[in-house]
Order: structure tokens, then sequence, then C-alpha cells
């Protein structure tokens, strides 16, 4: 599946794999987040964090009319303010799609699929 | 001092939880990063706040015990990004400590790096030149100084220091601050927390902004106003730079009354003073007036007006060439806009009487709102617009009721029907009537167009092959053939009729000056009863447009 832009020259399509990693990278640089989760976490076997070729199993792009909605699925460092580490995932996705897309995103939702408590 | 117990601590946490808050609209103007949202203070301040509340209300000679209510406070009321890390920081202070009644200088110090450690635990990818680099300069630094050092406000005072050449150093690491001219805006936060504890255990007054910061603040008023504006939208256009060294004699100088009367004119006010000097930025319409209002407190010792409109359109200027070049810009009351491809096409365009000629045409749409800035930029204040196109009609209808001017489309498809339909504009009568009999006169048009085919299809019963020249008359494929000459005289026989008058060539960019006048002695031997008109279009795509009256 892809997006569809258009500008004043012709069409722009971009595979909604690249908007989850634009979204996932963006995500993952943020504080307090130690990764993206999969969506399925028992059908895919995958407890652990996704690595970087496989955000979109963690990133779920839809476009519903003309609008742009993201739903991420992350794992929190414990001790962190989950709700602001969040508010910081959506408002960064936001703004990096934004910066290197030119689109802009109705929503990004966010499902805390885990905590993870640091090593010590 | 040797050992430090809770409600000093306590006091510590005070006075840095203030002095942060006085500073975090600074700290705000110095947000670009992560995103620019200009909150990172707003943000730092609140949970910072939050936590000196805690430790306010459950300070205990026991630091262990106020360290855990300041680790506490803080973690609820985090907010933003360099709020969680802060909290992070304090998490992980507290923690090392929690079990001691009072500390020593060797004790303070791992405390601060324990911090360290907890807050780039909970980060994937730390960046540095950020809130986090700053914190673990500065704790390296502490415990280093530790080691040889028993006074904790020593090991503080290097800390400190640390800290501030730390926060000097992140434009080096982060590009994007390099790029504005600022250093780190979470850095800086917590830069004023340090210097807070700092003066509370020395006893000092607070550190006052110096001079140097009133830099970084114009530094980054400026970056926002470039990267979200166009010259156009620049409201006040003069960056006015001022200092004034007060006067006896003149009014005495007080700084939230001078910021309230120059206020009203312009933005970005920045007023910085101290006993005998204010300097003040502003930009505004009015720089004259700025410099008078400063005369009234002493003498100006140094000012700078500098014209933002030329700045930023030389700074723009390379990157955003509009998509829409519009050579002379007259200003008309009554005005005809009208869209077209090549430039040969728009200067015949203008010479016949329209006021304005967006480029664009067949592959490069002008949208609604390039429309509306036409018409706007004329500054007319009744218009008629036209197309000539059929996909561009829609726009064209869309802008007319943007505008809230008396407006409407003339829908002509081609440029021949555009050309006819401007040769019979009327200034003296209505915008409707005009409409009405415009659209008339194009409809005695027929258009003929030559272009070439980008792929093998069939379209009308006709077979098409790629980088054939196709034959259009009246929008309809007549013929597709190798050779332009063909396709072109196919054009010509299908639509000169007995009515025929005159007959216009634009002939455009893929064809030649001597295929066209090849093309015109065709005509004229043919059809000896009519006239004809050669331009040079400059269009793309098409080598001829034709037109027959």
């Amino acid at each position: 599946m892809s997006i569809e832009l258009n500008n004043e020259f012709g069409q722009i399509d971009i595979s909604t794999d690249v908007l989850a990693q634009i979204a996932g990278g963006a995500a993952v640089e943020c504080y307090g987040i130690v990764g993206m989760a999969s969506k399925h976490q028992i059908r895919d076997g995958l407890t652990d964090i996704l690595r970087k070729e496989n955000f979109a199993k963690g990133v779920v792009v839809r476009k519903q009319d003309d609008d742009l909605h993201i739903d991420m699925y992350i794992i929190v460092s414990y001790g962190t303010k989950i709700s602001e580490v969040a508010y910081q995932v959506q408002s960064k996705v936001k703004y990096t799609v934004d910066k290197t897309l030119g689109m802009s995103v109705k929503s990004v939702n966010i499902f805390v699929q885990g905590v993870r408590v640091a090593n010590d | 001092m040797q050992s430090l117990d809770g409600i000093k601590f306590a006091e510590m946490v005070q006075m840095g939880a203030h002095h942060l808050f006085q500073n975090a609209n600074y700290v705000d103007s110095l947000n670009v990063f992560p995103v620019p949202d200009g909150d990172t203070g707003t943000n730092m301040n609140l949970s910072m706040t939050s936590g000196a509340k805690e430790t306010e209300l459950s300070a205990s000679e026991h630091i262990g015990k106020t360290a855990q209510a300041l680790s506490k406070g803080l973690l609820m009321g985090a907010r933003g990004n360099s709020g969680v890390i802060l909290s992070q920081l304090f998490r992980g202070f507290g923690k090392a400590i929690e079990k001691e009644e009072t500390i020593d200088a060797k004790g303070f110090a791992s405390a601060f790096q324990a911090g360290v450690d907890t807050a780039y635990k909970a980060v994937m990818k730390p960046v540095e030149g950020t809130i986090l680099t700053v914190a673990r300069e500065a704790a390296q630094k502490g415990v280093e100084v530790a080691e040889t050092e028993n006074d904790i406000i020593t090991v503080m005072e290097a800390f400190t220091a640390e800290a501030q050449a730390s926060l000097e150093r992140t434009p080096e690491l982060l590009p994007v601050l390099k790029e504005v001219g600022v250093v780190d805006s979470g850095g800086q936060g917590l830069l004023f927390v340090y210097e807070g504890f700092l003066a509370s255990l020395k006893g000092e007054p607070l550190p006052q902004k110096n001079e140097a910061t009133l830099d970084d603040l114009i530094n980054a008023e400026h970056h926002r106003a470039q990267d979200f504006m166009n010259t156009v939208d620049i409201e006040f256009g003069y960056c006015t730079e001022i200092m004034v060294r007060f006067e006896e004699g003149k009014e005495p100088f007080s700084e939230e009354q001078f910021r309230n009367e120059l206020n009203p004119l312009g933005d970005s006010l920045l007023v910085i003073s101290d006993e005998e000097i204010a300097k003040v930025h502003i930009h505004s319409e009015q720089p004259g007036a700025v410099l008078a209002m400063g005369q009234k407190y002493g003498s100006l010792i140094k000012i700078k007006v500098d014209n933002m409109r030329e700045q930023h359109s030389a700074i723009v200027g390379e990157d955003h060439k509009a998509p829409t070049p519009a050579k002379k810009v007259e200003k008309h009351p009554y005005a005809i806009v009208t869209i077209a491809m090549g430039e040969g096409v728009a200067e015949l365009l203008r010479s016949i009487g329209a006021s304005y000629v967006i480029e664009g045409g067949q592959t490069m749409n002008p949208s609604t709102e390039d429309i509306v800035k036409a018409v706007q930029e004329i500054g007319a204040e009744k218009v008629l617009i036209l197309p000539n196109n059929k996909n561009i009609v829609m726009a064209a209808e869309q802008a007319v009721e943007l505008l809230d001017i008396e407006a409407a489309v003339v829908p002509t498809k081609t440029i021949p029907q555009g050309m006819a339909a401007i040769l019979s504009f009327n200034p003296e009568t209505t915008v409707e009537t005009n409409q009405a009999t415009m659209t008339e006169a194009f409809a005695n048009v027929k258009t003929g167009q030559v272009t070439y085919a980008v792929r093998d299809t069939s379209i009308d019963g006709v077979e098409i092959h790629k980088d054939d020249f196709m034959a259009l008359a009246e929008g309809k494929i007549v013929l597709s053939t190798p050779a332009l000459k063909d396709a072109a005289e196919k054009v010509i026989t299908d639509l000169v009729d007995e009515d025929a008058e005159i007959v216009t060539v634009i002939y455009g960019e893929e064809t030649t000056e001597e295929n066209a006048s090849e093309l015109v002695k065709f005509i004229e031997e043919n059809y000896p009863e009519v006239e004809v008109e050669l331009f040079n279009g400059k269009q793309g795509l098409y080598p001829y447009i034709i037109s027959v009256e």
C-alpha cells in the first residue's frame, strides 16, 4: 500500500513501509522509549524490540478519506512518565513526517506494549 | 562545607526551581530540538516546580528522604522531553543517596553521576549535544574534582562551570543548533537549575543574565522568522537594535514600562537592562519611533537598523523560486488573470490585455491558492479569471469563492479561446456582463493543437504510437503520424472552412520558425481568403497551437 501526494509537477507515491520507518525512526530517538514493539506480539512471537527493518510490524499507517493516521506500538523505559514519553513520541513523529514528507498527520495513536526495566 | 543535609538541599532545590522559572521564556526561545515548538522552558519549569513543591512539603533533615521527595515530585509533574530527562536525572540521584542522612562532597558528586547513568539507560539512542551531554560532562567533572576536594561548594562550582562549558559546546555536537546559532535549550534549562543550586550553597543572589544571552535570543527569534515566513508576510520590516545609556535629567527608567511602550510598535521585542544601560531588539515598521522612545531615557550609544524584507528575500530567494514568476505586475483595479504555458504565449496574452499571467498548463496546473495570490498581488477590485485549460477551470472557480472581491471565471479551455475572450473584454462594464460576452466570444473560436504521444494507445478510433505527433481539432484526435508537418496540416484542413477569417499559429519550443513559416505558406496557398498570423509562443509539449476564427 502506498500514500499518494500530488503537487504541481505530478504524483508521488510513498510506500507505507517508508512511512513506518520514518515514524519509527523518529520515535526511537525520543527520550524514554526503549523501542518499537510488534502489534501482534503473540502471533509474531516477537516479544523483543523490533529492528529497523521490521518497524512496519509496530507502525500501522492508515489513510482515511484524506487524512493520515499512524498507530505506533512502543516499549517504554521503566520509571519514566509514560504519558509524557508517549506525548513526545506523538509530537516528534508528527513533526518529522511533516518535515521529511510534507504530509500532515491527523493522528498518532500510541499503544504502550510494554515497560522495560533498565539493567542495573 | 563538608556535609549536606536534607534541609539545605531543599533550599537548593527551591533556588534552582526559582532560577529556572525566571528564565523559562529564554529557554523557550532557544528551543529548536527535537521539535521546535518553543516549550522546553515552560515544560522544564512546570516539572521543576512540581519537584520543588513536593520537596518543600516533605523536606526532612534526612537528605535521602528529601531527594526522594524531589524525585517523586519531578516524576509526577514531568512535562515534555526535557522534563522527563530532568526527572530521570534526579531519580537516579535520589536512588543513590536514599539511605544517607547527610552526604559529603564525594557522595554529592557520585549522586549526580548516578543520575546521569539512570537518565542514559532510559534512552535507546542518546543524542549528544543535548541536556544529556550537559548533565554527563558536568557529573564527570564533579566526580573528578571530588576525589581531591572535600568542600561541597568547590565541587559544585567546578560542576556548574563544566555544565556551562559543555552547554557552550552543544552547537558543535548538534548541527541544528549550530545552524540556528543557539545552545541547546534543555541543557540551558539544566544549567539554570545548577546555577540556582550553587547560588543557594554560597548564599549569594542568583546570577543575572549577561549580554551574550541577548544575542542568543535574537538569533533564535530571527531563525523562527526565517523558517515560517514568506517575504511578503513580514509584517514588521525593520530589525531595530538600540542601546540606551541612562542620563540624569531624563525620565527614570523602568524596564517594564519601556517594554509596554515599545510593544505596540512591533514584535520580537527583547529588552534587557541593568542600572546604566538598556539593550533593545525589536522588529518594527517605525524604527524612528523606537529611537525616539529610547531617547526619552538617555542617549543612544548604539543603533542598528536592518531591512529584513531585503535580507529575507535574499536568503529565501534562491530556494524558493516561485513556481509562478510574474513579470511586470501592474496594479489594475479591473484585471484579467489568466494561465499559460510558455513565455511567448504569456507575452502574447499580456500584449492583448491580460494583467497577470500565471505560468502553468498541461503538466503544471496552478493551484487555487496560486490564483488567489495572483489576484491579491495585482490588488484588483474586480477580476476575470481565464483558466485556458479544462483542468484548471475548477481551481479557478474555487478561487472565485475564496476571493472577497467581484470575480468571475470565463471558462476558456485553450489558449486561442483565452485570446478571443481577452480581445472582447470591456473595462467599462460589469464583471457579469464581461463574463457573458467573453464566453460568447470564445465560443466562436476553433482550437487546433499538435502534440506528441507519450505511449502506444488507441483513442477515438485512432491508432497511436509513442512519439507520434497527434493532431487535435477541437480537443478530438484526428490523426496520429510520425511527421509533424502532416499533423499540422491535418489540423488546418479539418478546422478551416468557408466561415474562417483568421488563422493564428503559435509555434512552440519543439518546432522551428522555418517549419512554422512553411505551415503558414501551406495555409496561404490552400486558403487564400484567410488571414494568417504567426507567433513564437515558446511553449513546451505543443509544437503548434492553432486558432481559427
